[in-house]
């Protein structure tokens, strides 16, 4: 995949999660970073890192993105949380308008 | 994981929550603050779209979105502040220019905001029900600038002035001028409307008011509307360049009302150039100009319409009741058709085959054609001339056509029955003499006639047509029963007619010569002898007879000359010199026929075959005639001048319309009969209206006459007064 198709997430710790864009904007936030109109930090470097996200959160972003993307192509499969993941991983929902 | 649900849940801040230290919110609203200013003077590149939407997340999320919310108002009012001044400092043509640009950046730097601003318009915005992000720039935007006093006359009159410019021919910037009126759509369409529609439409009045006040004054109405198409059209254009598309449908009806609208009458009036004068001289393309502009404001076809109209009845009235005309009945009759053809041309090719037009043209016709009460005659003497000659070397086709045409104008004619009457006696005398070109042509107007007035209308023409074929056959039977010495004699044909199907004749029989008396003779046994119980008389005022003549030098032609003219002629083997009046008592022709008969035997030039003694165009009783011994002709056949079908006389016209209203009687009895057998009771004035739409397919009734019919229906009891109401009638059955 070439780099202008992708996006580096990077994580509280500094973890850093490259998926596509087409991914990663299934998040509002994320499509607004990239695609606001002046060039912002983010659209310019290719990445964004959240301070308030932690890595575990981040990865289970990550997958949810791509089982996302499939869902809206008609593949209804279920979608796996951790009860101990999920107050944060709400958290961050509302955080990334996803 | 949908947002939408998320948004119930009462959210507990991240775990490493920012202490609530009351500075919090202000510093980090002074972040947001200069990141906005850094916006406005485009200058985001080295900010953090994460750091500015996660403060203004947190700042919402601890309840400082008022703040928040104010702050932004506060901020972009002052930057909007700024442009307002730089855009007041432009000057003349800059000034929209730099409006223009400042509008740009303005919308960048808005749609930046409302995104990293986007957790506030998703959540304070609709929960206080505050005026979302980008609507409030753009308001922000129409108070501060376009709304202030120095811009918005300045805008507006700025706006005006190009178009203005353009329309009296000079080039202006379309594409500046399409996105500020794109920014006022923009701010909403009552800012478009009030700011810039309004005043420029009435604007646009005024200007065109003036101009067609000038246009009219110094162009014909040809010229004039040409100009008027070409200024809708330029608005039109205008409108698809650079205004709001809803613009155009109130632009345009601007300007038809003070290009076409305001001075329509006028136009059509125009003495020399207006409506009549395009219709007289064909003008198709000015035609429709003028109605393609004319359909476009109320009233304006109607106003075409009327004054076609009254052209028309105008014109088809002295058509019509021109004396010169009427001498000639087979070119009024192609003057009508003409002017039918010329008007259906002009309808369909101008007036984009309009239905209402078409029934104005119908009826004017019908109107004018019905002024004339020899119309019908006519009519009929047109279809004669045409089946008797005009038809000749023409296609089946065109005939089509032109008989065709002929219906359209029987169509109009409201006494059908006189069209019929003549129509009658012009064919049996086509037939007789055997002059139709085209038997076809013949049976091919009667379906026509068949199919507009029904089986009635025709049967006696259709009779008169197998009289013709049964008499072809009769005379084949007679022939072959006769022994052969009778070939030796003069041959005749006899045509045999229905009395009743054929048009009658008063019997005027002469004397014919013996020659001939002895094959008539004959030919009456054998009909009489294979048809019992019939009566049979002779014609002698139709039918013609070929002679062969010897004249002096040896010469030999043979004549074609009718039956009157036969018996003058051979009187003349017995004896050198006649006068008219031994003539007359030889023959016993009627004394008004005879004149006509020797006056073509005599007078005509090239066709003399007699004398007269004096020479002199009239004939007198003591006129002595002898045959002509120098008659030359380069022709063997010489065909003497019948009497060919031609108007009528006044005192024949008379008779004949006698005639059509004695033979009307019968049918508007038998109408109110049929009427009163349904109805048994009816008062006057229906039983009248019912009886002419009876009859209307055939003539009008007058309603004096049809009183009449009444009455003697009465009389003879087969209706009677009501007692009690005496406008009542009663059935009898």
């Amino acid at each position: 995949m070439k780099k202008e198709e992708t996006v580096k997430l990077i994580s509280a710790e500094g973890f850093e999660f490259v998926v596509s864009k087409e991914a990663a904007m299934v998040s509002q936030t994320i499509r607004n970073m990239l695609t606001s109109p002046g060039g912002f930090a983010e659209a310019q470097h290719g990445e964004v890192t959240f301070p308030e996200i932690t890595a575990p959160i981040l990865e289970k972003i990550c997958q949810y993105f791509y089982w996302s993307l499939q869902f809206a192509s008609g593949k209804e499969t279920e979608f796996h949380i951790e009860p101990e993941l999920t107050l944060e991983l709400m958290m961050a929902a509302n955080y990334l308008h996803t | 994981m949908s947002a939408q649900k998320k948004r119930n849940f009462k959210i507990e801040a991240f775990k490493h929550r920012v202490e609530v230290d009351p500075k919090y919110s202000e510093k980090t609203w002074k972040i947001l603050e200069h990141a906005i200013h850094e916006i406005y003077n485009q200058n985001a590149s080295g900010l953090s779209f994460e750091e500015l939407y996660r403060n203004a997340y947190n700042m919402v999320l601890h309840k400082y979105g008022e703040k928040l919310y104010s702050g932004l108002v506060t901020t972009m009012t002052w930057h909007l502040k700024e442009m307002s001044k730089s855009v007041e400092a432009a000057q003349g043509g800059f000034f929209l220019e730099e409006l223009n640009r400042k509008w740009g950046d303005h919308n960048k730097a808005l749609q930046m905001i409302r995104d990293i601003l986007m957790y506030m318009d998703r959540t304070f915005v609709t929960t206080t029900h505050k005026v979302p992000v980008h609507e409030l720039g753009l308001n922000l935007w129409r108070d501060n600038i376009v709304h202030t006093s120095k811009i918005q006359t300045r805008l507006i009159s700025t706006l005006l002035d190009l178009i203005q410019q353009e329309r009296t021919g000079e080039v202006i910037n379309r594409g500046l001028m399409r996105s500020i009126t794109k920014m006022l759509v923009d701010l909403g369409s009552s800012v478009y409307q009030e700011d810039f529609e309004k005043p420029f439409l009435d604007v646009s009045a005024r200007f065109y008011s003036v101009e067609s006040q000038q246009f009219i004054e110094c162009y014909d109405c040809g010229d004039y509307l040409k100009k008027a198409e070409r200024r809708l059209n330029e608005e039109m254009e205008r409108v698809s360049h650079y205004l709001d598309p809803k613009t155009e449908s109130k632009l345009t009806q601007v300007v038809e009302k003070e290009m076409i609208a305001n001075h329509m009458q006028r136009l059509v009036h125009m003495e020399n150039s207006g409506l009549v004068s395009m219709l007289i001289d064909d003008k198709y393309e000015d035609l429709a100009r003028m109605y393609n502009l004319f359909r476009r404001v109320p009233e304006g076809l109607s106003t075409i319409r009327d004054v076609m109209t009254s052209h028309l009845r105008e014109t088809g009235k002295q058509l019509v009741s021109d004396p010169e005309r009427l001498k000639d009945p087979v070119d009024f009759v192609q003057r009508l058709l003409d002017e039918k053809d010329k008007h259906d041309k002009i309808i369909n090719t101008a007036f984009n085959n309009d239905k209402t037009f078409q029934n104005a043209l119908n009826s004017s016709f019908e109107y004018f054609i019905n002024l004339n009460n020899r119309s019908p005659e006519f009519i009929s003497l047109y279809v004669d001339d045409k089946l008797r000659k005009g038809l000749k070397g023409v296609s089946e086709e065109d005939v089509e056509i032109i008989l065709d045409k002929v219906m359209m104008l029987f169509r109009y004619l409201q006494e059908k029955d006189v069209f019929e009457k003549y129509y009658k006696q012009h064919l049996a005398k086509r037939l007789l003499s055997g002059k139709t070109v085209s038997d076809d042509a013949e049976r091919s107007l009667i379906v026509k006639l068949k199919t507009e007035c029904g089986y009635q209308f025709t049967s006696k023409l259709e009779g008169m047509f197998t009289d013709m074929k049964t008499s072809q056959d009769t005379m084949q039977g007679f022939y072959a029963s006769q022994s052969a010495d009778i070939a030796e004699g003069p041959t005749l044909v006899v045509q045999v007619l229905t009395t009743g199907s054929w048009p009658t004749q008063p019997i005027t029989t002469c004397n014919l010569p013996t020659e001939i008396l002895g094959v008539c003779e004959k030919f009456k046994s054998y009909y009489l002898g294979t048809h019992t119980g019939r009566r049979l008389s002779w014609q002698t005022n139709m039918g013609t007879a070929d002679l062969k003549a010897t004249f002096g030098k040896n010469q030999k032609h043979e004549l074609n000359v009718s039956t009157y003219q036969m018996c003058i002629l051979m009187l003349f083997n017995s004896t050198e010199r006649l006068s008219c009046k031994e003539i007359e008592q030889a023959t016993e022709i009627p004394a008004s026929d005879l004149k006509r008969c020797l006056q073509s035997l005599a007078c005509v030039k090239g066709k003399n075959v007699l004398c007269k003694d004096p020479m002199s165009k009239d004939i007198a009783e003591d006129d002595v005639f002898f045959v002509n011994d120098k008659f030359s002709s380069k022709l063997v056949k010489v065909k003497i001048g019948t009497v060919v079908a031609q108007k009528e006389s006044e005192p024949e016209k008379h008779e004949t319309r006698q005639r059509v209203e004695e033979d009307r009687k019968p049918q508007i009895e038998a109408a109110i009969v049929r009427i009163m057998k349904s109805r048994r009771v009816l008062d006057h004035n229906n039983i009248v209206a019912e009886v002419t739409k009876q009859l209307q397919a055939r003539f009008l009734p007058n309603p004096v006459v049809i009183k009449k019919r009444i009455e003697s229906l009465i009389e003879r009891e087969f209706l009677e007064r009501d007692k009690a109401d005496r406008k009542l009638y009663r059935y009898l059955a």
